[in-house]
C-alpha cells in the first residue's frame, strides 16, 4: 500500500521530510508549491544522489552555461576569437582588393567587378565581427551579473521543481522497483566524483590562461589516421581496377537512361512537352492538378530556366525511377525474410545518415564525375524511403486476408498482386513520394559532381552569394519535384 | 456406410523448432508445460482424431487457446501437421503438390473467417468472386455466379459496393458467399459468427442452418460457443488444450458428459431444445392402464415432435397427446408429463 512506509523505502535518508512533501503533493489535485532546500543547495550534487539522473545531467549543463559566464567574465579572454576572425577577414579582403586592381589592369572589367563586390560583403562582414569583439569587451561586468542571476534562478527552480518531480518517480517506482530509489553510499560517491571532474576540469580550463594541451585537445594519434586512410585509399583502387567493367556498365546503362530522358524532354520543341506534360497531368492525377502544372511550367519558361528545368527532371526522373524499379523489389524481399530485413537495416541507415558529401567520394572513384555518377549518389540517398514503407505497409497487410486468399487456392504471386500490394498501396505510395523529395534535395549536391541542371545554378549562386538566382532556381527545383509527386500520387489514387 | 469427407487421424502440430523431439516427448506422456520448458515448444494439437460424414455439420468446440482454429487448418493444409495423416474427399492431402493443394483449396474447400477477411480494395462483387478469378475463369461466369451467391445470402443489390460499406453482419454473409463460389463439397467455418453481436449472430445461425439444409454441403464448424455448436451442428467435438476431450451428438455431449471439464460447459446449457416426445412420452400400455381414453379422439404426434409443439397441442385439450411411430401409436405424453420435463430440462 502507497503510504509514509512505501515512502521511507523509497526515499531511505530523510524519510521524514519526503513523506510529508510526498504526502502534501499527493493530497492535492493540482499543483502544490514545495521548496526543497537541498536540491536548492546541491543541485545536480542532489539529482545525481536520488538517482534522478536526467535532471543531474540537464543542471550540471545549465550550472556550467552560468558558472562560464561569470569565470570567463572574471578570468577570460573572450574577445581573442573574434579578434582572430576579424584579422583573418581583413586579410582575405585585401587580397580580394589587389584581384581587383589586378584585373582592372589587365582590361576584365566584369571580373573586377565581382572581385571588388565579393570584397565589400567581406568587408560587411569584419565589420560585424568587429562589432561583436567590441561589444563583449565591454561586457566582462554585465557577464559576470548575468551568470550569477543565471544560477541563482536554476537553483530556485530545481528547489521548486525537486519535490514534484521526485514525487513522479516514487510513483514509476511502485510498480517498477528496478528504478533508482533511496540514496546509496556508492551513487553519492559516483555524482561527487562526476561533478568534481565536469566542474574541475571545465573551470579550470577557464580560468587558466593557458590551459595545457592535453585538456584542450584530445591526444590523436595522427600515424593511425593516416595509415588507415593510406589503406582505404589503396582498397577504393584496387576495388576500381579489378571491377572496372562492371563500373563501367552500369555508367553506360545509366546514362542511356538519363539520355534518353533528356533526348525526350529536351529535345523535342518546348510546346510540345509542356502540352503533353499537362495531358499528363490531366489524365493521370486531374484538372487541378494540371493547371497547377501549367502554371508551374510556365514559371519555368518565362524565368529561361526551361532547358535547365528539363535537365534536372531527367535526373530527377531517372534517379526516382531506379528507385522505385529497384527499391520495391527490396521491399518486398525484406517484408518476406525477417533476416535480410535485419541485415539490411544497418545498410539502410548508413545510406541515409552518411552525409552525402561523403559518398560522392567513392561514387566519383568509381563512376567519374558526370550525370551518371550523380544519378548514383542520389540513389544511396534517395531508395531507403521507399524500401522501408514498401516493407513496412506490406507488414502492415492483415495476416487473416492474406490466408484467406491462400485459402481460396490462391499462390504466392497471386496474394502479393492481389492482397499485398493493393492493401500496401498507401504505404508504398508515401514511399515513392518521400523517394522523389528525396531525390530532389540531392539534385543540388549531385551537381557538385557535375550532373547539370538547376542544382548546379544553385550551386553557383552558392558560390558567389547570389541570393536572387539562387531562390529563383531553388524555386523552380521545388515545383519540378512537385509536379511530378503530385502527378505521381494523383495516379496512384484513381487507379486501383 | 460411407467414407467420410474429411478425417483427420492421430494429428499432432507443434509449433517451435525442436518439433520432432518434442513430438516423441510428447507421445510418451510429457505434459505442455515439460514440453515448453524442454524443447521450448508450443503443443497445439495432441493426437486429435475426427471424421465428418458428407452433408453434416461438424461443431469443434473449445476455448480460445484449445487448438480448435488450427485444428481446422489442417484441412486445407494451411497449416502443416507435425505427425499424423489427413484425409479429404480421398486425397491424403499431406502428399498433394503445391498445385494440386491449390487446386483442392479452389475447387473443393470454401472458408469463411472469424473477421470476415474480405478484401477491402475489391467490390462485394469481386470479393465473392475471387476464388472464381483464382482459377482463370471469366469475367462473364464470374459476376454471373457472384450475383447468384449473393441473391443465394440474401444480399443482391449490393454486389458494387465495398466491404466496407456493408454492416459486419452483412459483411459476414459476403465471407459465406464467397466461400460458396465455387461450389465447393466442403466448408471451413472459423468462428464465423463470433465477432457479430448477439443479435445477429442468432439470425445468421438460422440463416445458416437454413441455407446448409438446402445446399447440403459437408461442413466443419468452429465455434466457442456451446449454444451455437448445440443449435448448429449435427455432431460436436469438444477440444481442451489441443484434444479432443468428447465427440458426440450434441444431445450425448449434454446428457453424458464424459469428464468434469464437458460437465461445466454443460451445466448451464438448457437441454429444453433437446426434449422430444420420444423421450418424455409415457409408454402407452402403461398410459391406457392409469386412465381411459379415447386414442381415436387424441391428437397426434411424431416420435421427435419438440417441447414447444407439444405445448400448442396438450393446451386446450384434456386428452393427452398420443405419440405415434411410423403411425402406430407407441405412447402419450399427458401435461404433467409436459411440466415434468420442463423442470427437468431447464
Amino acid at each position: 500500500m502507497t503510504g509514509p512506509d512505501q515512502i521511507a523505502r523509497f526515499s531511505g535518508r530523510n524519510a521524514a521530510y519526503y513523506a510529508k512533501a510526498f504526502g502534501a503533493i499527493q493530497g492535492h489535485a493540482g499543483p502544490v508549491p514545495s521548496f526543497n532546500l537541498a536540491a536548492a543547495a546541491f543541485g545536480p550534487l542532489w539529482a545525481g544522489m536520488r538517482g534522478l539522473s536526467t535532471l543531474f545531467l540537464v543542471l550540471c549543463f545549465l550550472d556550467l552555461v552560468a558558472l562560464s559566464q561569470i569565470t570567463s567574465g572574471i578570468w577570460g579572454n573572450v574577445d581573442a576569437a573574434g579578434l582572430a576572425r576579424v584579422t583573418q577577414l581583413e586579410a582575405t579582403i585585401a587580397s580580394r582588393r589587389s584581384q581587383a586592381a589586378e584585373a582592372l589592369a589587365n582590361g576584365n572589367a566584369e571580373a573586377a567587378a565581382t572581385a571588388t563586390r565579393l570584397a565589400a560583403n567581406l568587408q560587411k562582414a569584419a565589420d560585424a565581427a568587429r562589432a561583436e569583439a567590441d561589444q563583449s569587451r565591454d561586457g566582462v561586468a554585465l557577464r559576470v551579473m548575468v551568470g550569477t542571476a543565471l544560477l541563482a534562478m536554476i537553483r530556485l527552480a530545481t528547489a521548486f521543481a525537486a519535490n514534484p518531480l521526485y514525487e513522479r518517480r516514487f510513483s514509476a517506482w511502485r510498480g517498477d522497483h528496478t528504478l533508482p530509489h533511496g540514496a546509496p553510499p556508492l551513487r553519492l560517491t559516483v555524482t561527487v566524483a562526476l561533478v568534481a571532474a565536469i566542474y574541475g576540469l571545465t573551470l579550470y580550463a577557464f580560468v587558466t590562461s593557458a590551459p595545457p594541451d592535453w585538456l584542450t585537445t584530445f591526444p590523436a594519434d595522427k600515424a593511425l589516421f593516416t595509415t588507415v586512410e593510406r589503406w582505404l585509399d589503396a582498397g577504393f583502387d584496387a576495388a576500381y581496377v579489378s571491377g572496372r567493367g562492371v563500373f563501367e556498365a552500369i555508367r553506360d546503362a545509366i546514362r542511356i537512361l538519363v539520355e534518353a530522358f533528356e533526348a525526350v524532354l529536351v529535345g523535342t520543341p518546348w510546346p510540345v512537352v509542356m502540352l503533353v506534360i499537362c495531358t499528363l497531368a490531366w489524365q493521370m492525377a486531374g484538372f487541378r492538378v494540371a493547371l497547377f502544372t501549367a502554371a508551374a511550367l510556365a514559371y519555368l519558361g518565362l524565368f529561361g530556366l526551361w532547358e535547365l528545368s528539363m535537365l534536372t527532371v531527367a535526373l530527377l526522373g531517372a534517379a526516382s525511377l531506379l528507385c522505385i524499379l529497384f527499391g520495391i523489389p527490396l521491399g518486398i524481399w525484406f517484408a518476406r525474410s525477417k533476416t535480410a530485413f535485419a541485415a539490411a537495416q544497418p545498410v539502410l541507415d548508413f545510406m541515409q545518415t552518411m552525409p552525402a558529401f561523403v559518398y560522392l567520394i567513392p561514387v566519383i572513384a568509381f563512376f567519374g564525375t558526370g550525370k551518371p555518377p550523380g544519378i548514383i549518389a542520389t540513389l544511396i540517398f534517395g531508395m531507403p524511403p521507399v524500401i522501408r514503407l514498401t516493407t513496412l505497409g506490406l507488414n502492415g497487410v492483415p495476416e487473416d486476408v492474406k490466408e484467406a486468399a491462400r485459402a481460396f487456392g490462391a499462390t504466392e504471386w497471386q496474394v502479393l498482386r492481389g492482397v499485398e500490394l493493393p492493401l500496401a498501396r498507401a504505404s508504398i505510395l508515401a514511399g515513392i513520394n518521400q523517394t522523389i523529395l528525396m531525390c530532389l534535395s540531392m539534385v543540388v549536391i549531385a551537381s557538385l559532381i557535375g550532373a547539370q541542371g538547376l542544382g548546379s545554378m544553385v550551386l553557383q549562386s552558392l558560390q558567389y552569394a547570389a541570393k536572387g538566382q539562387g531562390l529563383l532556381a531553388g524555386l523552380a527545383i521545388l515545383l519540378c519535384a512537385m509536379v511530378i509527386d503530385r502527378i505521381v500520387q494523383g495516379s496512384f489514387r484513381r487507379k486501383p | 456406410m460411407a467414407d467420410p469427407v474429411i478425417a483427420l487421424s492421430g494429428v499432432w502440430k507443434i509449433f517451435g523448432r525442436a518439433e520432432q523431439a518434442a513430438l516423441a516427448d510428447a507421445r510418451a506422456g510429457a505434459s505442455k508445460a515439460d514440453i515448453l520448458a524442454r524443447h521450448d515448444c508450443v503443443v497445439g494439437i495432441a493426437d486429435a482424431s475426427i471424421s465428418v460424414m458428407p452433408g453434416e455439420i461438424f461443431c469443434i468446440m473449445g476455448l480460445s487457446g484449445s487448438g480448435k482454429s488450427t485444428l481446422l487448418r489442417h484441412v486445407n493444409r494451411l497449416v502443416e501437421p507435425t505427425s499424423g495423416d489427413v484425409r479429404v474427399l480421398g486425397q491424403d492431402v499431406r502428399a498433394l503438390s503445391p498445385a494440386a493443394l491449390r487446386q483442392l483449396r479452389a475447387e473443393r474447400i470454401g472458408m469463411v473467417f472469424q473477421h470476415m477477411a474480405l478484401m477491402p480494395h475489391r467490390s462485394v462483387e469481386d470479393n465473392v468472386a475471387y476464388p472464381l478469378e483464382l482459377r482463370g475463369t471469366s469475367k462473364a461466369v464470374r459476376w454471373r455466379v457472384a450475383a447468384e451467391k449473393l441473391a443465394l445470402v440474401g444480399l443482391q443489390g449490393y454486389g458494387d459496393r465495398l466491404p466496407r460499406e456493408l454492416s459486419g453482419g452483412m459483411q459476414q454473409r459476403v465471407g459465406l458467399a464467397r466461400a460458396l463460389a465455387a461450389d465447393p463439397a466442403i466448408l471451413l467455418m472459423d468462428e464465423p459468427f463470433s465477432a457479430l453481436d448477439p443479435l445477429i449472430r442468432r439470425q445468421l445461425q438460422d440463416q445458416f442452418i437454413e441455407l446448409s439444409a438446402k445446399l447440403g454441403k459437408t461442413t466443419l464448424f468452429i465455434t466457442h460457443d456451446l449454444d451455437e455448436a448445440i443449435r448448429v451442428g449435427s455432431r460436436i467435438a469438444i477440444m481442451k488444450d489441443g484434444r479432443i476431450v468428447q465427440t458426440g451428438t450434441p444431445e450425448e455431449i449434454v446428457t453424458q458428459p464424459v469428464d468434469a471439464y464437458v460437465r461445466a460447459f454443460v451445466q448451464n446449457i438448457s437441454k429444453l431444445g433437446l426434449m422430444t416426445a420420444q423421450k418424455i412420452m409415457e409408454p402407452l400400455a402403461k398410459a391406457l392402464a392409469l386412465r381411459a381414453f379415447d386414442i381415436g379422439t387424441a391428437r397426434r404426434a411424431a416420435l421427435n415432435t419438440n417441447l414447444d409443439a407439444l405445448i400448442g397441442l396438450v393446451t386446450g385439450s384434456d386428452v393427452p397427446v398420443v405419440i405415434d411411430d411410423g403411425g402406430s401409436p407407441v405412447g402419450v405424453v399427458t401435461k404433467d408429463r409436459l411440466l415434468l420435463a420442463i423442470k427437468e430440462g431447464r
